[in-house]
């Protein structure tokens, strides 16, 4: 485009989505009046999505919180920089004296930069002293950190989204990326129409699953009996690679004595899959010469989720499809730096480079570097917060760039948690959910309006650019955090993000080439070593594993926390649609309200027949925590006994329906297998089924 | 493959274009219906240039859509390719009620090849604007059928909500059944816009501010 | 080809499913007018997107109007141009109260123009409904709703021995089927020397050769039943009186090739010539001449008939092949040539139908006889011609290459009736040039009707009598090629419309600004359509200067 109509042009990456596209903002009078794609971003080739294309225009919303808000009386009301800083030292000081750093809790944001995460991190650490940060990977992919790192080392993506195009198949397995990673699932469209074989996996028909070979409908929950007949027949039928197993992996025996309970039939009896569809399935992907993996949240936010993702790692390892171009595992990170804030170590029991916190060597060094003793203990995870805020032995929270009461499930109880704190600080974009039981709001930055970097689901560190500045009174994250760090008595010693990166790069070893000169326009994709070679391509010839051998998990299907039953027959299954963000914060403030301004429940024919539900009708969905008020949409892309809805309209609550149950290991929210009654609301059905037997 | 344009050697692979091997030899060849996102669609006839072939023969041929051949000698210069491709920017300047906006491809276009207004009037499009999406404009005027939006809606989001409609003179694109954006398979990804070379699809944020650019550049060149 | 479509069109398209353009005429028979109910039925049923069939609806002439309970379709083609200058059209239009391309409020009756119906023979023609009038009173009888099948005269050959029209027999395919293997008879082919007879001229056996060696499990051979030339009813003739002629060719093409399976595209301004070839299929299926392992060879083809819905330029060989598909009948640019990926993206011959008709006669006379029977030239085989209807033996006539252009206007085809004198001929189609009276000693033959800027094209032989006014010609024939420009490239697309006006216009016509227009069209066009149109211009300006209203 030409320059003569926008001031300035700047290059930077979109603050959406894991495929973190790379993006050209252009700018006049300090307002963004258009986003074009970059043509040589390396994930996006010169493409983009309506999101990071057209809604950016939230940066300027009349609703943007431009200055400091403190809560007195009950209401919210204006102050200066200084008071609000100087409340926040005052009632974290007077906590901590009282109660201990570790009834403090922090919630880092992974819409932020890597560096702002860093800070967070290190705020928490190092001026407050307690290991109590996290971030929402916990309510997505934490469940996949954990299994990557048990079984192949590293906890991120093996490849790179260019191995979609090298695959010979792949599957996709509890994911929508035609609509929660459009740019993606685009590469992936084109790529099976010409050619690429895949299998999809979900309860509703996603649009990639016309062109599919075949696709298969399991009953949520059931995902590690489709991953173990999958295997099953791929290794009944002699579609394993014996040499990579034997000489790169462990575990084996254990796995294969397991595969054997877990055939065509028992599956079926397990999941409804008919047996004859998870043949095809497990064809396609064992006869591929190179086949990827795609998965998402429908298979993380489970009570097992992460054991279905150490089943898929034994699949791809048993079948020796994995560290080879066209052959890799690709989790869909969901934020634009999810990745980065885990990999910062905004995380309990970790520092950056997922290191323990009670590893001596590690801790020493971050302490060396900071000049504080830090704590060996290892912190609270999100639900755990919330458990201990209604407890009372946690009293306070710093809460970055999150809306957990939108956004985590049962919101009964996150409410209660926040209620019960003593003391609350948001630091955001706008008021929100959860903004309504803070004591301290920091007006925050927007990704448009920030420099640092983020991590997309390649583990590709990408540059962010400020095109415009805060608007009003709002500042910079790394601003503020420094600011209130420093109020709390620790000086963030950085000038800039840059400054951040070098302290990054100097203590993580993944990390250590990192510099913004080396990102350029193309980023690296992380472990990248001193001299700046990056890593396209992870296991090519050894795991980051002790001894450099995979673990293939044997783990048996066990049946999710919850099923549908006579009070609650049908299960709710939750995700994303194309035109909105997760809460719905950005994208609610653009014109994307116009292309869709509500929400809705999607039933099955059949099942709307059954409770004289018609189209269009308002309808209540119960759930055993939980109770909202939606309209029904009938469609035949969603399999009879589930209903699914998004949760980007807070008027929706959805996430009021979700208990606490939980991952095993990571304590990721099982939001994808709710029990529910759905019902109409009205007195008067709008229809009635039709009588059988002849007419009257 | 070796090939020769405009005096220098280049080495290409095979199958590749003489459109491409131009490029890597740093020639500037003048196209509209191409993006190199997308396959060659070879309908803008813009990309002309003269070839002595292996054969001896002398012809002038769409770059974009002939493979280059061991031995070719490609000259991006050949005064027939020009003449004729300056010919057929006359053309479509004739069909448009307006000049281009300086930022459309197609003004790059005209100004590179040295056009200067055109030897041919006559009929020139019916103005139709359609506004109804929130972000993307159709200004039907504009539309050149050069293709890139309805390939870019197929070739590369994969949402196939654009055709091409009508024939010969009166072809145009439509969205969905003649149905603007919002009423069809589109994804409002925006692909569209960004390789219109004429902003017959653009953004309207953009078209907003056309108006004062215009206002300023009124007097510049 | 948008290789994205062909394999969406692919993934339903199996043989015997109707295709989107076949699916829109129907319920345009049906109803009269295509609503946005039809457009998503068939993008439903067929997989197509709903944009892209709402395209196609946009694109031919069968689906663009609305019809009346009585839709009556006038020729415009050239012949009718020919014989009534235009006349006819006029005195349908005011009698029937409708303009072209409408339909009547009440519904009643509709009109439009149809190039072109193939009576050339006995111009000017009408089609009411299915029954086609032609000759002296047609407009009266269509206004006073009696119009009546107009007679064909039958086809004549100079051939001491008949090849072209002989009816087919089925005879020389069990005979190859025995005695040859496919590369054999390709050599034979090869031989002969056949070469394409639609206009192109190519080398059938050099397409036979690149699509034999293009791998893959499946190829095609596709048969270009659109004889959309104004003035040309030779493949009619074929597809109707021989049409197992026609097929036999095909299935020794195929057996050549590697193909298993044909496909026919007939133009639907010939209803006639999809129920002759249908029946013809099923004779010889039930005669065990095609399907499953013909005669106990081993080999198995079977062809099935696809319409088409109102596109001369669907004539040429990539947009016939969109039409198949159910897309857009335009055209694309090659490479890739249909040969190496065609339909369905697979190896593809397109024959001309006169050209496969040719393959019978070359596998049961031998290649020698075959090149002998046109002794006065280089080109083998013969060809069959037809005269408009303004000579006294109008007709479809089998030819050797090399008679003059005069033994075959005067000698063959008896002159001009009612005495006139021939102003100019138009040889091979509506982008062939225009030999005047002059010139009538040039033999029928490839490089002396090029030396004279004409061409043998697909054969049709047009004569312009002494009435005739040459401008008007040039602007009927520039009207015609600008309506049926596809709309792709841009000098034809723009450029044809632009010629069309400098003809239109009561401006004199700027020659410079003209030529510079012909170059244009000539040199950069993106098919034959375009670059062809200015030949019969050319001849104009050469030959006929005076009447163009030059500046």
């Amino acid at each position: 485009m030409n320059d003569e109509r926008f001031d300035t042009t700047v290059s930077t990456t979109c603050g959406y989505c894991g495929v973190g596209c790379r993006l050209e903002a252009h700018t006049r009078s300090d307002r963004v009046v258009s986003i074009s794609p970059a043509a040589d971003g390396p994930a996006n080739r010169g493409h983009t999505c309506l999101k990071g294309r057209f809604a950016h225009q939230f940066s300027r919303s009349r609703e943007r919180l431009t200055t400091p808000l403190i809560r007195e009386g009950g209401e919210l009301r204006a102050a200066s920089w200084d008071e609000a800083l100087q409340r926040i030292a005052t009632e974290l000081g007077g906590i901590r004296a009282a109660h201990g750093a570790d009834a403090i809790a922090g919630l880092a944001s992974s819409r932020a930069t890597n560096e702002d995460c860093w800070a967070m991190q290190r705020l928490m650490r190092a001026a407050i002293g307690t290991n109590n940060i996290d971030n929402c990977s916990r309510v997505c992919h934490s469940p996949t950190s954990y299994a990557l790192r048990a079984s192949l080392g590293y906890s991120g993506a093996t490849g790179s989204f260019d191995d979609i195009e090298a695959a010979d198949a792949a599957i996709i397995i509890g994911a929508n990326p035609t609509e929660g990673h459009p740019v993606v699932g685009a590469r992936i469209k084109q790529a099976a129409l010409r050619g690429l074989q895949l299998v999809t996996i979900d309860p509703r028909r996603i649009e990639l699953a016309d062109h599919a070979v075949v696709h298969l409908s399991p009953r949520p929950g059931t995902n590690a009996a489709i991953m173990l007949g999958l295997a099953h027949v791929a290794h009944r039928d002699g579609l394993i690679d014996r040499a990579f197993i034997d000489a790169r992996t462990e575990g084996f025996g254990a796995y294969e004595e397991l595969l054997a309970l877990y055939d065509p039939a028992v599956v079926q009896e397990i999941s409804g899959v008919p047996a004859a569809d998870l043949e095809r399935a497990a064809h396609v992907y064992g006869e591929a010469g190179e086949a990827c993996v795609l998965w998402g949240l429908g298979v993380t936010e489970h009570k097992y989720g992460s054991e279905v993702a150490q089943l898929i790692c034994s699949l791809a390892l048993m079948t020796g499809k994995i560290g080879r171009p066209g052959s890799a595992l690709l989790p869909l990170r969901g934020q634009n730096n999810v990745q980065g804030s885990s990999d910062m170590g905004a995380l309990p029991d970790t520092y950056s480079g997922y290191r323990r916190v009670d590893d001596e060597e590690v801790a020493q060094a971050f302490e060396a570097r900071w000049g504080v003793a830090l704590s060996r203990r290892p912190g609270l995870k999100i639900p755990q917060m919330f458990d201990a805020a209604v407890a009372g032995t946690l009293k306070a929270m710093y809460i970055f760039g999150e809306d957990v009461a939108q956004t985590d499930p049962n919101t009964t109880h996150v409410v209660h948690a926040l209620e019960s704190l003593d003391f609350l600080i948001c630091q955001d974009i706008f008021e929100t959910e959860t903004t309504r039981y803070a004591d301290v709001i920091l007006p925050a930055s927007a990704f448009l309006e920030k420099t640092g970097t983020f991590t997309n689901a390649e583990r590709r560190i990408q540059l962010v650019e400020a095109a415009i500045t805060p608007p009003g009174d709002a500042h910079t994250d790394l601003e503020i955090l420094r600011d209130v760090s420093r109020a709390l008595g620790h000086e963030l010693d950085f000038e800039s993000p840059q400054d951040v990166m070098r302290e990054i790069a100097a203590l993580t070893p993944e990390f250590a080439g990192v510099t913004y000169e080396r990102l350029g326009r193309s980023g690296l994709q992380w472990p990248v070593q001193a001299d700046g070679t990056d890593a396209p391509i992870l296991y090519e010839h050894e795991f980051h594993r002790p001894g450099g051998r995979a673990h293939i998990a044997a783990l048996p299907y066990k049946e999710p926390g919850d099923a549908a039953d006579e009070d609650f027959p049908l299960v709710l299954v939750t995700g994303r649609r194309l035109q909105h963000y997760n809460a719905g914060t950005m994208t609610r403030r653009t014109a994307n309200l116009e292309l869709m301004d509500h929400d809705w429940l999607e039933i099955h024919p059949d099942d709307a027949a059954r409770l004289w539900i018609g189209d269009g009708d308002l309808v209540s969905v119960r759930s055993r925590v939980g109770r909202i008020e939606v309209e029904a949409r009938v469609t035949e892309r969603i399999e009879p006994g589930h209903v699914f809805t998004a949760f980007h309209f807070p008027e929706v609550r959805t996430n009021l329906l979700v208990g606490s149950s939980a991952d095993v290991n990571t304590s990721c929210p099982e939001y994808k297998v709710v029990a529910v009654d759905v019902r109409p609301v009205a007195e008067e059905p709008s229809r009635t089924p039709a009588l059988a037997g002849p007419a009257a | 493959m070796r090939v020769t344009v405009d005096g220098s050697a280049v080495v290409v692979e095979p199958g590749a274009s003489v459109l491409e091997a131009a490029r890597a030899a740093g020639a500037a060849v003048p196209t509209l219906c191409f993006d190199e996102r997308m396959a060659p669609f070879g309908a803008c006839r813009v990309c002309l240039v003269g070839v002595h072939g292996p054969d001896g023969a002398d012809t002038v041929v769409a770059s974009c859509t002939t493979p280059c051949r061991e031995g070719m000698v490609v000259d991006t210069h050949d005064p027939g390719a020009r003449r004729v491709a300056r010919a057929v920017v006359e053309l479509v300047l004739s069909e448009l009620p307006a000049a281009p906006a300086r930022h459309t491809e197609l003004a790059a276009v005209v100004r590179d090849l040295g056009v200067d207004g055109s030897r041919w009037s006559g009929a020139v499009h019916a103005e139709r604007r359609d506004t109804r999406h929130p972000y993307l404009a159709f200004q039907h005027e504009l539309c050149i059928s050069c293709g890139r939006c309805v390939r870019a809606c197929d070739e590369i989001q994969g949402a196939f909500a654009l055709t091409a409609v009508g024939r010969g003179f009166d072809a145009n694109v439509a969205a969905g059944i003649d149905a603007g954006f919002r009423d069809s398979a589109c994804v409002s990804c925006g692909a569209c816009a960004d390789t219109c070379p004429t902003d017959a699809i653009t953004e309207l944020s953009l078209l907003a501010i056309a108006g004062a650019t215009e206002d300023d550049s009124a007097s510049s060149p | 080809m948008p290789g994205n479509l062909v394999q969406l069109a692919s993934r339903h398209g199996s043989p015997g499913s109707p295709t989107v353009v076949e699916l829109l005429s129907a319920a345009v028979r049906e109803r009269g007018v295509l609503t946005d109910d039809d457009i998503r039925a068939a993008a439903a049923t067929t997989g197509l997107p709903e944009a892209t069939v709402h395209g196609v609806a946009t694109f031919y002439d069968d689906l663009r109007a609305p019809r009346g309970r009585r839709h009556v379709r006038v020729c415009t083609g050239t012949a009718c141009f020919a014989a009534t200058g235009g006349a006819h059209e006029h005195e349908l239009q005011a009698g029937l109260g409708v303009a072209p391309g409408e339909r009547a409020a009440d519904g009643s009756v509709s009109l439009a123009e149809t190039v072109c119906l193939g009576f050339c023979h006995s111009a000017p023609a009408v089609r009411d409904g299915d029954v086609i009038d032609a000759g002296p009173g047609v407009v009266e009888r269509v206004l006073a709703d009696c119009a009546q099948d107009a007679g064909e005269p039958a086809a004549r050959s100079l051939l001491p021995e008949p090849a072209l029209t002989a009816a087919g027999d089925w005879s020389a395919l069990p005979a190859v089927l025995a005695r040859l293997d496919p590369e054999q008879f390709l050599e034979q082919v090869a031989d002969a020397g056949l070469c394409g007879r639609g206009g192109a001229w190519f080398p059938a056996a050099q397409k036979w050769r690149f699509a034999r060696a293009a791998p893959a499990q499946q190829r095609y051979i596709v048969a270009n039943g659109d004889e959309g030339d104004p003035g040309s009813y030779i493949d009619k003739h074929l597809m109707e009186r021989s049409p197992a002629l026609v097929l036999e060719g095909m299935a020794l093409a195929g057996y050549a090739v590697g193909a298993g399976e044909g496909v026919v595209l007939v133009r639907s301004e010939y209803p006639g010539s999809r129920p002759a070839l249908e029946a013809a299929i099923e004779a010889a299926r039930a005669a065990g001449l095609l399907g499953e392992d013909i005669l106990g060879s081993g080999f198995s083809f079977d062809v099935r008939v696809v319409d088409g819905a109102g596109s001369y330029v669907v004539g040429e060989e990539t947009a016939l092949l969109a039409c198949v598909h159910g897309l857009r009948g335009t055209v694309s640019a090659r490479p890739p040539f249909p040969a190496e990926r065609g339909l369905y993206g697979l190896p593809t011959v397109v024959h001309n139908i006169e050209t496969l008709a040719n393959v019978p006669v070359i596998a049961a006379r031998g290649a020698a006889a075959y090149r002998d029977l046109s002794p006065l030239s280089r080109y083998g085989g013969s060809k069959l011609v037809c005269f408009n209807e303004r000579f006294v033996r109008p007709g479809v006539v089998e030819v050797p290459f090399g008679v003059t252009v005069r033994e075959l206007c005067e000698g063959v085809a008896g002159g001009l009736v009612d005495g006139r004198a021939i102003k100019a001929v138009q040889i091979g189609g509506p982008l062939g040039g225009i030999l005047p009276a002059s010139l009538l000693g040039t033999p029928f033959d490839g490089a002396p009707l090029a030396a004279a800027g004409c061409m043998v094209g697909h054969g049709s032989i047009l004569a312009f009598d002494d009435r005739t006014d040459m401008r008007a010609v040039a602007r009927h024939l520039l009207a015609f090629g600008a309506d049926e420009s596809c709309g792709t490239c841009f000098p034809c697309r723009i450029g044809l419309r632009r010629a069309h006006e400098e003809f239109a216009s009561p401006r004199a016509v700027d020659r410079t600004r003209l030529e510079a227009l012909l170059e244009t069209l000539e040199v950069a066009s993106l098919c034959a359509h375009g670059s062809g149109m200015p030949a019969p211009i050319r001849s104009l300006l050469e030959h006929f200067p005076g009447e163009l209203g030059l500046a």
